[in-house]
């Protein structure tokens, strides 16, 4: 599963589907994924607060495969925060449409009112729930080792507000390791999960969450 | 970043983050919708006429109005280069360095806090003749003043900022109250005559000037928010500097009329005596003379809401500023922490409904009076703290400039922010002169002197933890006056100069 997808089931744990994390952090953790799994798939890089796109070979993923021709295709624009913002517009969506492609979630829409809305509830509760799951086991346990994959995803979801998600009921020894783990996270990923956190912080402040 | 593109292409990214960008009418809503005018006119004018006794309030609004538009050129273009723009202690650890800053930054929580607070007193007084009216009853204003801070904690948490519209819509029609009332007072003055005593400036520069000019400031505390919008306005150099520039317009306009027609209705010599007596409900009880019974009505019930937004405004304001603190790590890492759900500050909102909590019930238990004591002089005080950071912060912006501002015109640079600087370390002093005044108490009061040492200690402890930063945690250190980009500087600590967000960098190309 992609670094999008796990963050997408982490932030909407439980069996119904709903929403454990406010939209504007959601969104801006979201698209944080989206650039980490260019950046994991050696595509882009993160330096100085600029996004490069150092390979234009096509990644396997469809919506991956979208965002780096987006990449590309307005280079004018680097900066990490200018994409965060643009993709986190876009970001729940495109994920949950591409979770229900995988058959891991069923879109919905509800009708309320005028409004319509629209929502993706988890076709098997289990499969939902299973990337915290495997969070909490990974920081409880030594083995499997975490992935580069796994560290950036919880570098991600400490960014957006959500560590409680994977650190309730765990003890002080997995805390410690999550905190290392973040730490020890490759520079351009390090730099995307603070610019995701720092996106996020500016969010509070302008009241816009 | 250099300019490379030469041929205007169409950007999808551009468009779609311009779409939900700010225009001028929007910001200036934001702006005021903090200021809550009923209150002012209603609560702060008439107490200051009370409690200072000097006539000259109407010219004092202008006088501010001026010093806070000069203030503005230098702060609103400081504003564009910062990360945390909308925190004045922010200017101060950039233009006097990061142990200033977090002495400013002390000083703002004391004084926010102080503001917020302050609204507890006056709810009581506020609620009363809608509650008689609604249910015949009277009821104490501690009683009140824990259910609007029952909804206010509620509210902090669940992060349920009143709806802008809705918010849009109560300002409208406060400013529409307080015209009405206005236009009545002009249309009857005392004695036949319409005075303008209260913009002689024989009835200003009295002895209390310092304190006047205070109470003045406290109505347009919030004027330094709108700088928070620069990320997402339409034309970032443009639209914030007109925003700033017209909401301290509107509201020196609105509160000088407000207050000088006041004097006209009264007259003024009779002005300071009878708004002691008759404290906030000076305005509805002129209404009631010449304007029907709904129109007073009408007028108490925003007096209510106006006075309850306030404090959910100043509220959140305290609580961002924490939770900035917070997220530097200059205040324990907790404050910079949200509820995953709403995204509220929730450390930093709790914190700040404890300490609401505190004070209401050691006025309750006390018998201390909640508009003098509490509404009057928390708000004077924590407008007397807003002012020491503007005037900190003015000396802040010249001393910036002087190192890194050479693209700058020398009037935005130099002129506007050094004549802005000298007037505000003049009416500051004059403020510590007339304390006593500014607070209606005799000059061996505990508080005449206890409130200025007050800030003095806060000031001097964020200095000294300042300190302590920079030896112990260069890390921490680093980051100071950066608020919530804070967590994306340990990477750019190298770079001397910490670019501004980045999406004012692109929008200059």
């Amino acid at each position: 599963m992609l670094v999008a997808d796990e963050f997408f089931l982490v932030a909407h744990g439980d069996a119904r589907g709903k929403a454990k994390l406010n939209s504007a952090a959601t969104g801006l953790g979201l698209a944080g994924c989206l650039l980490s799994e260019l950046v994991l798939g050696g595509h882009i890089t993160v330096v100085g607060g600029d996004v490069s796109v150092v390979n234009t070979r096509p990644p396997a993923d469809a919506l991956a495969h979208t965002v780096l021709d987006q990449l590309v295709g307005e280079a004018q624009h680097r900066s990490v925060r200018i994409w965060l913002s643009f993709l986190a517009q876009s970001a729940a969506t495109s994920v949950g449409e591409r979770l229900s492609r995988a058959g891991v979630l069923r879109r919905q829409e509800s009708r309320r009112l005028l409004r319509s809305k629209v929502s993706y509830a988890p076709v098997d509760p289990n499969a939902a729930a299973w990337p915290a799951t495997r969070l909490r086991v990974l920081l409880e346990r030594s083995d499997p080792p975490p992935t580069l994959a796994d560290a950036v995803l919880l570098g991600l979801i400490a960014a957006a507000g959500l560590s409680r998600e994977v650190l309730w009921s765990v003890g002080p020894r997995a805390e410690h390791r999550f905190t290392e783990l973040v730490a020890s996270l490759p520079p351009p990923l390090k730099e995307l999960a603070t610019q995701t956190e720092a996106a996020v912080g500016a969010a509070v402040l302008r009241g816009s969450l | 970043m250099p300019s490379t593109a030469t041929i205007e292409k169409p950007s999808n990214v551009s468009e779609a983050l311009a779409r939900g960008r700010l225009g001028v009418p929007s910001v200036v809503f934001f702006v005021l919708s903090a200021a809550a005018p009923l209150t002012v006119v209603a609560g702060v004018v008439t107490t200051g006429y009370g409690v200072i006794g000097v006539l000259g309030i109407p010219l004092a609004f202008l006088m501010v109005a001026a010093l806070l538009a000069l203030f503005s050129v230098g702060y609103v273009t400081m504003a564009r280069r910062l990360a945390n723009a909308g925190a004045f202690y922010s200017y101060i650890s950039r233009g006097l360095g990061r142990p200033a800053g977090v002495g400013a930054a002390w000083v703002a929580l004391l004084a926010y806090n102080a503001l917020q607070v302050g609204l507890y007193g006056t709810i009581g007084a506020a609620a009363e003749p809608v509650l008689d009216r609604l249910f015949g009853v009277s009821v104490q204003w501690w009683l009140v003043a824990l259910g609007a801070w029952a909804i206010v904690a509620v509210l902090g948490l669940l992060r349920v900022d009143i709806n802008g519209k809705v918010l849009a819509v109560l300002l409208l029609a406060e400013i529409a109250v307080v015209l009405v009332f206005d236009l009545a007072q002009l249309g009857n003055p005392a004695g036949g005559q319409v005075s303008f005593a209260a913009f002689a400036p024989d009835n200003l520069f009295v002895p209390g000037l310092g304190a006047v000019l205070v109470l003045a400031i406290l109505g347009f505390v919030g004027f330094e928010s709108a700088v928070v919008f620069s990320e997402e306005s339409k034309d970032p150099r443009r639209t914030v500097k007109v925003a700033t520039y017209l909401s301290i317009a509107i509201i020196a306009g609105l509160y000088a009329l407000s207050s000088w027609s006041m004097t006209v209705a009264v007259g003024p010599d009779q002005i300071s005596e009878q708004a002691g007596e008759q404290s906030v409900a000076l305005i509805f009880n002129l209404a009631a003379e010449h304007l029907g019974d709904t129109v007073v009505t009408i007028g108490q019930v925003l007096f209510l809401t106006s006075v309850v937004a306030a404090m959910i405004s100043f509220h959140n304001t305290t609580a961002r500023y924490a939770f900035a603190l917070g997220r530097e790590r200059v205040l324990p890492a907790a404050f910079g922490r949200t509820s995953p759900s709403s995204g509220a500050p929730r450390t930093a909102s709790l914190a700040q409904s404890a300490l609401g909590l505190v004070v209401i019930l050691l006025y309750a238990i006390n018998g201390w009076d909640p508009i003098v004591q509490l509404f009057f002089w928390c708000g004077t005080s924590g407008s007397f703290g807003v002012l020491l950071l503007i005037a900190t912060t003015s000396v802040a912006v010249i001393a910036y400039f002087a190192r890194d501002g050479r693209e700058e015109s020398l009037w935005r640079r130099a002129v506007a922010p050094g004549l802005a600087a000298v007037a505000l370390l003049g009416v500051f002093t004059l403020a510590v002169l007339n304390f006593a005044d500014l607070l209606g108490v005799p000059a061996d009061h505990t508080l005449r002197w206890g409130v200025p040492i007050a800030y003095l200690v806060a000031a001097l402890l964020g200095v000294v933890w300042g300190l302590v930063l920079r030896s112990n945690r260069p890390g921490i250190y680093a980051r100071i006056g950066l608020g919530a980009e804070s967590a994306a500087a340990t990477i750019r600590a190298e770079t001397p100069n910490l670019p501004a967000a980045p999406e004012r960098a692109e929008a200059r190309r």
